[in-house]
Parts: structure tokens; C-alpha cells; sequence
């Protein structure tokens, strides 16, 4: 009986359910243990209704037959037509939208303005900002006097 | 007439047929959706639909099965989806009544607690164990016709048997148990 216990957890912590069932099943019926813990067929009909305790379920054809023709009612219904010209006029207003954002977008973008080598000047060193772990890092500039060398030193901040 | 008559005749359009299918098969609709839903009102509602879906897609039934097996399938799924559809009713009810906000939206002030189940002992078993141990202790179902029903193995559908009929026992011992000591 222990054995029985011990297997069944074991059996419990296998992630693979086939061989989980396959061995459940195998260790069940070659158990006569396992064997004479399950109920019977007799005890188990005890706990559930029967066809024949059902009794007669009232009008039951009726309620279908009246369903079965609703159903039908509503699939025969035409569907409400969206009339195609305010589809095409939707899809054409859509394109139209599309088509003037994209060519401002490169228009604005081929500007001088929009470079962004010219939008600083080439004797200016500029950093907007230096991330460490995701978070804005302490920064450090040192530029030496007369020197084209730029130090610069970023930790986390604390 | 017999099973294959009734179902060409509902195949033809035939309302006497349909009627026929459904006193022949009724009975044993609504006890197997009550025994795995556990409220009559739920199962006469799975009945409805489960044959509804019979005459919907009755061209898809292959006759090489057993009509019972496929019915069976149906009222199993419908019973799954009814399960379902009361758990997450059953969760909403539950945040509603710690949160007024979500009643205040048509959730029920009052959650309706799930019916009892024609035993009690069988609110133990999942969904599937009930359907196995229903299916093999009311229609004598074999593993594989168990297996049918709730499309899995046949070794699967030995286990949630055996898993099924431990558990009662144990249930039904403990049960006994308490009787005597009361």
C-alpha cells in the first residue's frame, strides 16, 4: 500500500502525460492492491441519474422544433447591405490620407534642416544623454585645453 | 423504424423523423449532460442544443460509427462549454461582490451558486472523470467508446476511469464513515 502511495506521487511529478497514463495504467491493472480501491460498476451507477430516472422532459420536441425554426428564420434574414459606393469612398479617402502623410514625411526628411551631421556644428561635441541598465547614467565630460580628445566617463547612477 | 431509417429520414427533412430521434434519444441526453453538469435546467438547455446541432450537421455523421458514440460527443462538448461558461459567470459574480464597480456594470448582486450535482461525492471528479465513470457505469461504455466520446486515447480514457472510481471509493468510504460516527 505504500508502494502504491509512493508510485502515485512519483507518477504525479512526471510532466509528460502518455507516460504519466501509460504507467498509472500499467502500475493499476497489476495491482491487486490498487485493484480492490476502485469502485464497483454498482457503486458508481448509485451516484448518477439514469436515462429512465430522467422522466418525461416536458415538450421536449417542442422546444427544439421552435428553436430549429428561429434559427432558420434569422440565418434565411438578408443581411444589411453597406452600400459598396461608401466602402470604395472610405478606401479611396484612406489611400488619399496615406499617399499625402508619406509624401510630406520625405519632403521633411530631405530637408537641410533634417540632417542630423548638420544640425550640429562640427566643433561641438554633444551627447543627449548616456543610459546604464536602462536607467539615465551619470556622466562625466572632460575635454583637455587645445586637445581634439574627448573623455567621457558614465556610471550608474546610485 | 430503425436507427438508420430515422436518420435519413431527418437527413430528408422528415419533422416525424426528427421527433422520433429526439424521443428515442432525449431521455438519455439530458441524464448524461445532468450527470457531468449537475443542474436540470442546464441539462435541458444542452439537450436543446446538442440535437439542434444533430439536425444542423447531420451530414457530417460517417454511419460506419455508432450514432450513440456521436451524439454522446456533442452533449460531452456542450456540457464542457456550459462548465465553462458558469465558471467564468461564477468569477465575475465572485468580483462582484468585492467589487461594487463591476455590479454596478449588470454584474449579479446576488451570485448564484453552482447547483449540486445529483451526488455530491461527484463534484470531487473533473468534467472528464464524471463523463468516464457516467459513460461506463450507466451505458456500460468500454475504454475505447470512452475514448470516442472525449477524443483521447484509449490509455488515457483508462486512467481518468481509474482515477474516476478511486476517488469515489475513497469518497464513498469516507462518507460511510461519517454516517456511522454520526
Amino acid at each position: 500500500m505504500a508502494f502504491c502511495k509512493i508510485a502515485d506521487v512519483l507518477y504525479s511529478a512526471i510532466p509528460l502525460r502518455p507516460l504519466r497514463d501509460l504507467l498509472i495504467r500499467k502500475h493499476m491493472e497489476a495491482c491487486p492492491l490498487c485493484q480492490a480501491r476502485l469502485a464497483s460498476r454498482a457503486e458508481a451507477r448509485g451516484l448518477f441519474v439514469a436515462p429512465e430516472e430522467v422522466g418525461n422532459a416536458a415538450d421536449l420536441w417542442g422546444r427544439i422544433s421552435a428553436r430549429a425554426e428561429q434559427a432558420d428564420e434569422t440565418s434565411g434574414r438578408e443581411p444589411v447591405q453597406v452600400g459598396s459606393g461608401w466602402r470604395w469612398a472610405a478606401a479611396a479617402a484612406m489611400a488619399a490620407v496615406v499617399a499625402v502623410s508619406g509624401f510630406w514625411l520625405l519632403r521633411e526628411l530631405e530637408r537641410p534642416g533634417f540632417d542630423a551631421a548638420a544640425a550640429v556644428p562640427a566643433d561641438r561635441f554633444q551627447i543627449d544623454y548616456i543610459n546604464v541598465g536602462g536607467a539615465p547614467a551619470q556622466t562625466f565630460v572632460y575635454q583637455p585645453q587645445g586637445s581634439d580628445t574627448v573623455f567621457v566617463w558614465a556610471q550608474k547612477t546610485p | 423504424m430503425d436507427e438508420q431509417e430515422l436518420i435519413q429520414g431527418c437527413l430528408g427533412g422528415s419533422p416525424a423523423s426528427c421527433r422520433a430521434l429526439v424521443e428515442s434519444y432525449g431521455n438519455l441526453v439530458i441524464s448524461v449532460a445532468l450527470n457531468v453538469v449537475g443542474n436540470r435546467q442546464d441539462a435541458e438547455d444542452i439537450c436543446q442544443d446538442t440535437f439542434l446541432q444533430v439536425f444542423r450537421h447531420l451530414g457530417r455523421y460517417d454511419p460506419a460509427r455508432s450514432f450513440k458514440t456521436w451524439l454522446l460527443t456533442i452533449v460531452y462538448r456542450r456540457s464542457l462549454d456550459m462548465i465553462k461558461k458558469k465558471r467564468r459567470f461564477t468569477e465575475f459574480s465572485v468580483r462582484a461582490r468585492f467589487e461594487p464597480a463591476v455590479a454596478g456594470r449588470g454584474g449579479n448582486p446576488h451570485p448564484v451558486d453552482p447547483e449540486p450535482l445529483p451526488s455530491a461525492l461527484l463534484k470531487g471528479l473533473s468534467p472528464r472523470e464524471r463523463t468516464a465513470l457516467c459513460l461506463w457505469a450507466n451505458e456500460g461504455y468500454t475504454a475505447k467508446d470512452i475514448a470516442d466520446v472525449l477524443a483521447c486515447s484509449a490509455s488515457t480514457a483508462r486512467v481518468y476511469l481509474f482515477n474516476a472510481r478511486r476517488k469515489i471509493k475513497v469518497l464513498l468510504e469516507n462518507d460511510h464513515g461519517l454516517l456511522q460516527n454520526s
